[in-house]
């Protein structure tokens, strides 16, 4: 666990960069105490959100991918133990108190969550609910609140505003309810946007319109945007660099070219490989996927997490001790020890 | 757990024992519910030997005490009563009737209770239709008037306010074990009974009854309290138990009059607190039970 | 919402006519209502007159039916005791009455909600802890026995302790002798103590509830978007959850309505306080079976109401419920 990253990997990239990051994390662990010992959701996990661009974290179910997110805004429970660093524009946001929290939360950082429906006050009507986000962070009268509720809910694209401020969450559809949350998530034209697994609980085609929405806002609003999905087609859509998440360490960062051409690291080319691809029939017809379970984030197995399942993995190498993300190329980062063997393998091909 | 049941119908001894190891095992978990049992087997074996364990005899007046109305002491730890009598074995005498009423009235409420349930839920129609009618009934008429009423009428030995009570109480236990048979009879393992030619009195016996002995138990216990606090109000009223039979509610009732002579603190007090004790460790036993029959249910603490 | 609750209301009758029937057959078997006229010196002529005017010779059915009439209209009947009309004089205790059950169920609810809230915001605290501990001794408190100690607590010992002349907090009726009204400090002292014990079982159980309600619902996902758009937790628990831990309790408290109603039958008593929970147990030892019957369609009314009232809050409180 002691795999400190050199985070001076992070400072302002080099040549060619020059955007400037406007959320640093850095070594950020979160453990939440169980009945058989300390579970490791997030483990040394640290990056950097740049200004105006969506960075997608990839992962499946556990990978620590939410957390990560819950902990950037202080909402996980008081049991969880968190150390690390978050800085947004250059200050501190992890550990102060809750009191300044609530300023940057859905003003600066705002969140759109998965599962809509659970997600909204089923008490209050949708259009109370967003003049809330707004009236929370800066004094407006009435008029002005729906006002402004309403140029949202126009914005998000639903049809008939006026009638659908009145409406109670139940009275939406899943589609709608999503584009509600979005709403009320840039209220404020936030830095910002966390979504997590925004299209998810959606149909295919709704899933499309919510993040044309997304994408849209972003170009307005010249927001940054977290997307975390376990959907790498969403993040091939719509991102433009991208996390990889595995067992709560992060095991891949690169551009979403890079990554999906030039992978370096095993479980984010399983990954890729287990998509289906209409480009690249297979000659057995059959989708390529990745054995095994993930492991228990309590009892993980020394060395690479990834390292039970991963067909490169070599026993007395992968096994020892925890690889470090590093970069490989440039602003490319691996963790895998044999990146630059499965750089030469891939080019060979 | 219908695989368990199954074993249990077929009374495969093992498996029974295993089931009973672990209730025993997570019952004992429950230290409030253990300290709470011994509790009450002490005060409930004190007051069914008091002529043994009292350290006066309460038909003997202490003449020279006779009219002086002394506190706690040394010698009368729980004080001594107008009369003269020691109240501690006073106490553990009223503890008889208080106890005897709580636990026969618990017992038999159940019984009754559980045998309508069982057959109203389970056979539908028209029975269950008159059944639920008359229990409905009795919800939206305070219990306490209506037990004041009966027992106005049919009068006050403990026989007969036992009986009262447990009249009344068998309508709730009745309509909790018929929501409960209503779900049992829906699941798999009766239908697989009812599927295998067992006929209605079988299913219910030997599948449904032994699925529902863990909230039986839990409310065996807790109607205990209920029937405790029940008779010590009725009495308190006028319409409870009546010399020369004595409780724990008629001795309260008896002193009333020390309400307003603080000397007299010990009259009310220490009634009072043996109805308190034992009612908050049937309690504590009762949520022990339920913890032990039903683990899952032991997060919502 | 119109149709939901006449509807609700004519559903009742039925309920209120078994009940009331079971009663009117209970109450003749007990109680003679002859009796007054067979000690008489001509009773031999009187009886038959009298049994025929009160309509004794007709089935038991016929009789109910007709008084069923009656009360349906508001004739209750005359009291065999004061010889008043049944319906006036349940309506005069009523009045006095009311003022317990409105202070008991507004200081109950205050009190449970807040404990509830503290209860939950401060999960595992020593807070949490005592109030835990104190509701199970609420719970298992006879209320009598409460009204007992606490007079001797609050009204005897300051009394004596402190030798005055009146006693902080009064354990007899509503009002001082001249007093009337409800702006008088005099009132509140009077009112305390049968209030208290009316309360303290509810609060006791109700705290509970509201605690579990109130963890339910500030693990929920709204919860957590409201704090991530930047609502102040005092803000988020006092609104969000609040609303929706309250729904259910609303359900429990309606419930518990009979339960209430009983609990004024000792307090009455106690305190002396002529409401109809005297007005019955004086009824009862008077034999009073025109009253009795009067109490038990009037209270069961009164619960019957207090459920509709709950389920009509319900809608209020949950959008989600549709009451048709």
């Amino acid at each position: 666990m002691n795999n400190a990253v050199d985070t001076s990997l992070f400072a302002p990239s080099g040549p060619g960069g020059g955007n400037e990051a406007i959320l640093e994390v850095r070594d950020l662990c979160v453990g939440f105490p169980s009945d058989d010992g300390i579970l490791h959701a997030v483990d040394n996990v640290s990056f950097d959100l740049r200004a105006n661009e969506t960075m997608g974290i990839v992962g499946e179910s556990g990978s620590g991918k939410s957390v990560t997110s819950m902990a950037i805004l202080g909402l996980l429970p008081k049991y969880a133990k968190i150390t690390g660093s978050v800085k947004f524009r250059g200050e501190e946001i992890l550990g102060v108190r809750d009191k300044d929290l609530t300023a940057i939360r859905g003003a600066k950082i705002a969140m759109v969550f998965q599962d809509a429906l659970t997600s909204l006050n089923p008490v209050f009507r949708v259009g109370d609910q967003i003049a809330e986000a707004v009236s929370v962070h800066r004094k407006c009268d009435r008029k002005e609140l729906r006002e402004r509720s309403l140029e949202l809910l126009e914005l998000v694209g639903i049809p008939n505003p006026v009638a659908r401020l009145e409406q109670f969450p139940h009275e939406y559809s899943g589609g709608m309810r999503q584009r509600a949350m979005i709403a009320m998530a840039i209220a404020n034209e936030p830095d910002i946007l966390i979504a997590d697994e925004p299209t998810t609980a959606l149909d295919v085609t709704i899933q499309a319109q919510v993040l044309d929405v997304l994408e849209r806002i972003r170009d307005r609003t010249s927001s940054s945007i977290m997307l975390i999905t376990h959907d790498l087609g969403v993040v091939a859509g719509v991102a433009d660099r991208v996390l990889v998440m595995y067992a709560g360490r992060q095991v891949e960062m690169a551009t979403v070219d890079d990554l999906f051409y030039r992978g370096l690291h095993p479980y984010a080319q399983g990954l890729l490989a287990s998509l289906p691809r209409l480009d690249r029939r297979g000659d057995s017809g059959q989708l390529s996927r990745i054995h095994g379970q993930p492991p228990s984030l309590v009892f993980l197995p020394p060395g690479c997490a990834f390292n039970p399942r991963c067909p490169h993995a070599q026993p007395g190498v992968c096994d020892q001790n925890v690889p470090l993300l590093r970069e490989v190329e440039r602003d490319h980062f691996s963790s895998c020890i044999r990146a630059e063997e499965l750089v030469a393998k891939g080019s060979e091909s | 757990m219908s695989n368990a049941d199954l074993e249990l119908a077929v009374g495969a001894e093992p498996v029974a024992r295993t089931q009973w190891q672990l209730f025993r095992r997570r019952f004992f978990k429950h230290r409030l519910a253990v300290v709470s049992l011994v509790i009450l087997i002490l005060i409930t074996a004190a007051c069914a030997f008091a002529s043994r364990v009292a350290p006066y005899d309460i038909s003997q007046l202490d003449l020279s005490l006779l009219g002086t109305v002394t506190g706690p002491s040394w010698k009368h730890w729980m004080g001594t009563t107008d009369s003269g009598v020691d109240q501690f074995s006073q106490i553990l005498h009223a503890g008889q009737i208080s106890l005897q009423i709580g636990f026969a009235v618990a017992v038999l409420s159940t019984l009754f209770g559980v045998a309508v349930g069982a057959l109203s839920g389970f056979y539908g129609g028209a029975l269950d239709k008159t059944i639920s009618a008359f229990t409905d009934g009795f919800l939206v008429v305070p219990q306490l008037a209506i037990l004041a009423v009966l027992l106005q009428y049919f009068g006050h030995s403990p026989r007969v306010i036992i009986l009262v009570l447990a009249g009344l109480g068998w309508t709730y236990v009745a309509r909790v074990s018929r929501g409960q048979v209503l779900s049992f009879k829906e699941k798999e393992f009766v239908e697989a009974a009812r599927a295998s030619g067992a006929g209605g009195p079988r299913i219910i016996v030997r599948h449904i009854l032994p699925n529902m002995v863990g909230p039986i138990m839990v409310n065996l216990t807790l109607s205990v309290a209920g029937a405790v606090i029940t008779e010590s109000t009725l009495t308190f009223l006028g319409y409870g138990t009546q010399p020369p039979d004595t409780s724990w509610g008629l001795m309260l009732s008896q002193n009333e009059g020390a309400i307003n002579d603080t000397a007299k603190l010990h009259l009310l007090l220490f009634p009072g607190l043996m109805l308190l004790i034992v009612v908050m460790c049937v309690n504590f036993l009762g949520d022990g039970l339920r913890d032990a029959f039903d683990p899952q249910a032991t997060h919502s603490r | 919402m119109l149709t939901y609750i006449v509807r609700r209301i004519l559903s009742s009758v039925p309920v209120l006519a078994v009940v009331s029937f079971v009663t009117f057959w209970g109450l003749r078997i007990a109680y003679d209502p002859l009796l007054k006229f067979r000690s008489a010196r001509n009773a031999a002529t009187i009886l038959p007159i009298q049994r025929k005017r009160l309509g004794l010779d007709q089935p038991i059915v016929v009789q109910w039916t007709k008084w069923f009439g009656k009360a349906v209209r508001g004739d209750l009947g005359v009291s065999d005791r004061t010889n008043n009309a049944v319906w006036g004089e349940l309506m005069h205790h009523m009045g006095t009455t009311m003022h317990l059950v409105i202070w008991g169920t507004v200081v109950s609810a205050i009190i449970a909600i807040s404990i509830g809230i503290y209860s939950a915001v401060k999960q595992y605290s020593v807070g949490d802890y005592a109030f835990t501990g104190l509701s199970y001794i609420g719970i298992a408190m006879p209320p009598f026995w409460f009204a007992l100690m606490a007079i001797v607590a609050l009204v005897t010992w300051p009394k004596v302790h402190w030798n005055l002349d009146q006693p902080i907090f009064y354990s007899i009726g509503l009002h001082g002798t001249g007093r009337s009204g409800v702006f008088n400090l005099d009132y509140y002292r009077h009112l305390a103590l049968p209030v208290l014990t009316l309360a303290v079982q509810s609060i006791a159980s109700w705290s509970r509830y509201m605690r579990a309600s109130m963890l339910d619902v500030l693990g929920a996902d709204y919860i957590r978007a409201a704090r991530a758009k930047g609502v102040p937790k005092r803000r988020v628990v006092l609104s969000h959850a609040l609303r929706n831990a309250l729904v259910p309790l609303v359900t429990v408290m309606a419930l518990d309505t009979a339960f209430l109603v009983g609990g004024l039958i000792i307090t009455e008593k106690i305190y002396s306080i002529p409401g109809t929970g005297s007005y019955f147990l004086d009824s009862l030892s008077a034999g009073d079976a025109p009253a009795l019957l009067g109490y038990t369609l009037l209270t069961a009314v009164i619960v019957i109401a207090a459920n509709l009232v709950a389920d009509v809050l319900y809608g209020v409180l949950d959008p989600r419920i549709r009451l048709a």
